[in-house]
């Protein structure tokens, strides 16, 4: 039984960083822009459909078309920006959420209309691979996926710590207006993050085409879990969306172990009850739910 | 002169129930849809109307916490479930006449309603919108789950039994009456709220909540009254969802889709106005029946991609809706000052 309940912890902790992958650019964006992007599934769509194509055409591995994937995406992010998130910036929080919402029905019905529902999947070599380690098995996509997303984490903070731009975007995820008056330019601070944010999700989006097949509404799954994550970590906290992504692949797994026909309901439940007791995340500063700060 | 925030009295007064225009309006709803309802020969057509009116009245429903309130809520489908599983699952199994059960499921939907609000009313944007979603998709995987009473995902299936008794009939005409009956319903609904003190508290909250509380309004209290009366017509809304379609199943009835459906009706109308969900809903519905009819299953979802569409850019260009920016276009040509400030564009922040 121990065992058992070790390789539901293992792959508990592997599912979750692919969560927490998914769930740092939409919390990246958040924090800086203040806009809760109802789109992001639809962007991680693109990125494993684009990952599907290149693998498909050009019989490119979907590890080595991660460049691609993630140019594109950030592309995604420049337009998605300028025509829709722009425009809205300064409207009211629900005007927002309807624009991303109609740019989520947009993106995921034009994918239906184009691409049909089918299932489609990537196999190689790697994504059949298991690696044994004494009793326990994983995956090795999902340990790369894992891997990966450690890694990207790691990265973002080197670079929102170290650069002048990340400061830019720290700053001004603090305090806009002071942000301003210090000469950064707040308008390519929001687009650059932005595109960021997608570019995160197009290297999620890559690394999941090893792991689950793609239809046009992969991401209304995928997003209901990375809000999830994002709100238990705390709107706009990097660290707490890793975090947030492990205790939720976690409370997947076990549930999944448990009662598997509720695992979805367990995590929605708790995620409830973590927004009505501390609507602030596990790790967010409280009262950021009121006025949207870090 | 005394303005209604001078009068003495509850919440519930009014003072001026429903505007002229309003009720001409109303009435000429009333005549033409009459009219159309018993001479319209085409089944097809007598089909659109239906889903016209009805998508009119549970837009309406949502607009009440949507709009009025400026709660955006994604998890109408929850209590539009309770409705339509409340009445079918009383009526197949003790065959209880779906007119008491779809009173007993509107109860349903208001105490659950109760219970999911009051403590989810101290969120605000985007937050409150999550929990919506949350609380439909529980809603969902709990009817799944509970396949013994709920049938899981093979759905319940109404029996064809025709009579008044069992909200069931012949003639599609019938559905066009309850549906235009149900319809006048939400439409008065939403003109005695925007009337009375209730609707200005909700303006007044809506404006700016800190404002609001500052002025001394029990923000929560007001927002939960108007969430009660939204759950009750919501749910309403499926019980003839249900009487008049004859299945339901859980992916269809508490989908997400069908919660984004209502908004996006009431924002391209106009949100938090009493016509704007009326003339969404009359708008986008022979779009989306008559793109099915004529594709059918082929390229399912293009009425959406147009709906997406329509949202970004009503939400852009014109964030009051189309009604309002006619009504205040009309208004201007005429030489009149706009009756009523309109909803609000500018955020909070």
């Amino acid at each position: 039984m121990g065992v058992i309940l070790a390789q539901v912890a293992v792959s508990g902790i592997l599912l979750g960083g692919v969560y927490a992958l998914i769930s740092i650019g939409l919390t990246l964006i958040f924090g800086v822009l203040r806009v809760v992007n109802f789109a992001h599934g639809e962007f991680l769509m693109i990125a494993m459909y684009a990952s599907f194509w290149l693998f498909h055409q050009y019989g490119l591995d979907p590890y080595v078309s991660i460049p691609i994937v993630v140019a594109l995406l950030f592309v995604v992010g420049v337009i998605a920006m300028l025509l829709v998130i722009r425009p809205i910036l300064r409207a009211s929080p629900s005007m927002q959420i309807a624009a991303t919402v109609g740019l989520s029905t947009l993106l995921q019905n034009l994918a239906l209309v184009t691409l049909t529902a089918n299932y489609r999947s990537v196999e190689t070599k790697l994504s059949r691979m298991v690696l044994s380690i004494g009793p326990l098995v994983m995956g090795v996509s999902r340990l790369v996926a894992f891997l990966v997303a450690l890694a990207i984490t790691g990265l973002l903070f080197l670079f929102l710590q170290r650069t002048y731009l990340g400061k830019a975007i720290r700053c001004t995820a603090q305090d806009r207006t002071a942000a301003l008056l210090m000469g950064i330019n707040i308008d390519r601070v929001y687009l650059l993050t932005f595109a960021i944010g997608s570019a995160l999700v197009g290297v999620a989006g890559a690394l999941l085409m090893q792991l689950y097949p793609v239809f046009p509404t992969v991401g209304t799954y995928f997003v209901l879990a990375a809000f999830v994550v994002v709100v238990l970590g705390g709107l706009g906290n990097l660290t707490g969306a890793l975090l947030g992504g492990f205790i939720i692949g976690l409370v997947e797994a076990f549930s999944g172990f448990y009662v598997p026909e509720l695992k979805e309901a367990v995590y929605f439940v708790v995620f409830i009850i973590v927004l009505l007791v501390r609507p602030t995340g596990l790790f967010g500063v409280v009262g950021a739910e009121e006025v949207g700060l870090k | 002169m005394s303005t209604p925030m001078q009068r003495e009295g509850t919440m519930f007064s009014t003072y001026r129930f429903i505007p002229t225009s309003s009720l001409y309006t109303l009435v000429g709803l009333a005549a033409v849809v009459s009219v159309l309802a018993f001479n319209v020969a085409d089944k097809f057509y007598l089909h659109v109307l239906i889903m016209m009116l009805f998508y009119a009245a549970v837009s309406s429903a949502w607009n009440i916490v949507g709009g009025f309130a400026g709660q955006l809520s994604l998890g109408h489908a929850a209590f539009f479930g309770i409705g339509a599983y409340t009445s079918s699952l009383l009526f197949i199994n003790f065959g209880i006449s779906p007119w008491i059960g779809m009173l007993i499921g509107g109860v349903l939907a208001t105490l659950v309603a109760g219970a999911i609000g009051w403590p989810s009313f101290r969120l605000r944007g985007p937050f409150f919108t999550l929990v919506t979603i949350a609380f439909a998709e529980v809603l969902r995987i709990l009817t799944l789950y509970a396949h013994d009473l709920t049938r899981g995902s093979i759905g319940i299936s109404v029996p064809f039994r025709p009579a008044v008794g069992n909200f069931i009939f012949r003639q599609l005409s019938a559905y066009a009456v309850v549906a235009l009956i149900f319809l006048m319903l939400t439409v008065m609904v939403n003109l005695w709220i925007e009337s009375s003190r209730l609707g200005y508290y909700l303006a007044a909250l809506r404006e700016d909540e800190d404002a609001a509380q500052a002025l001394g309004i029990d923000t929560a209290r007001y927002k939960l009254v108007a969430t009660l009366v939204s759950a009750f017509l919501t749910a309403l809304g499926g019980t003839f969802y249900a009487q008049y379609i004859l299945f339901i199943e859980p992916f269809a009835i508490f989908s997400l889709d069908f919660s984004v459906l209502l908004a996006m009706m009431a924002i391209i109308g106009g949100i938090g106005t009493v016509w704007g969900p009326v003339a969404g809903a009359f708008l986008v519905t022979p779009l989306q029946e008559g793109l099915q009819a004529k594709l059918g299953g082929e390229l399912h979802g293009l009425h959406l991609v147009v709906y997406g569409a329509a949202l970004i850019v009503v939400v852009i260009l014109l964030p009051q809706g189309i009604v309002p920016s006619i009504a205040g276009r009309v208004k201007r040509a005429f030489g009149h000052h706009e009756a009523r400030p309109a909803p609000p564009v500018k955020g909070e922040s």
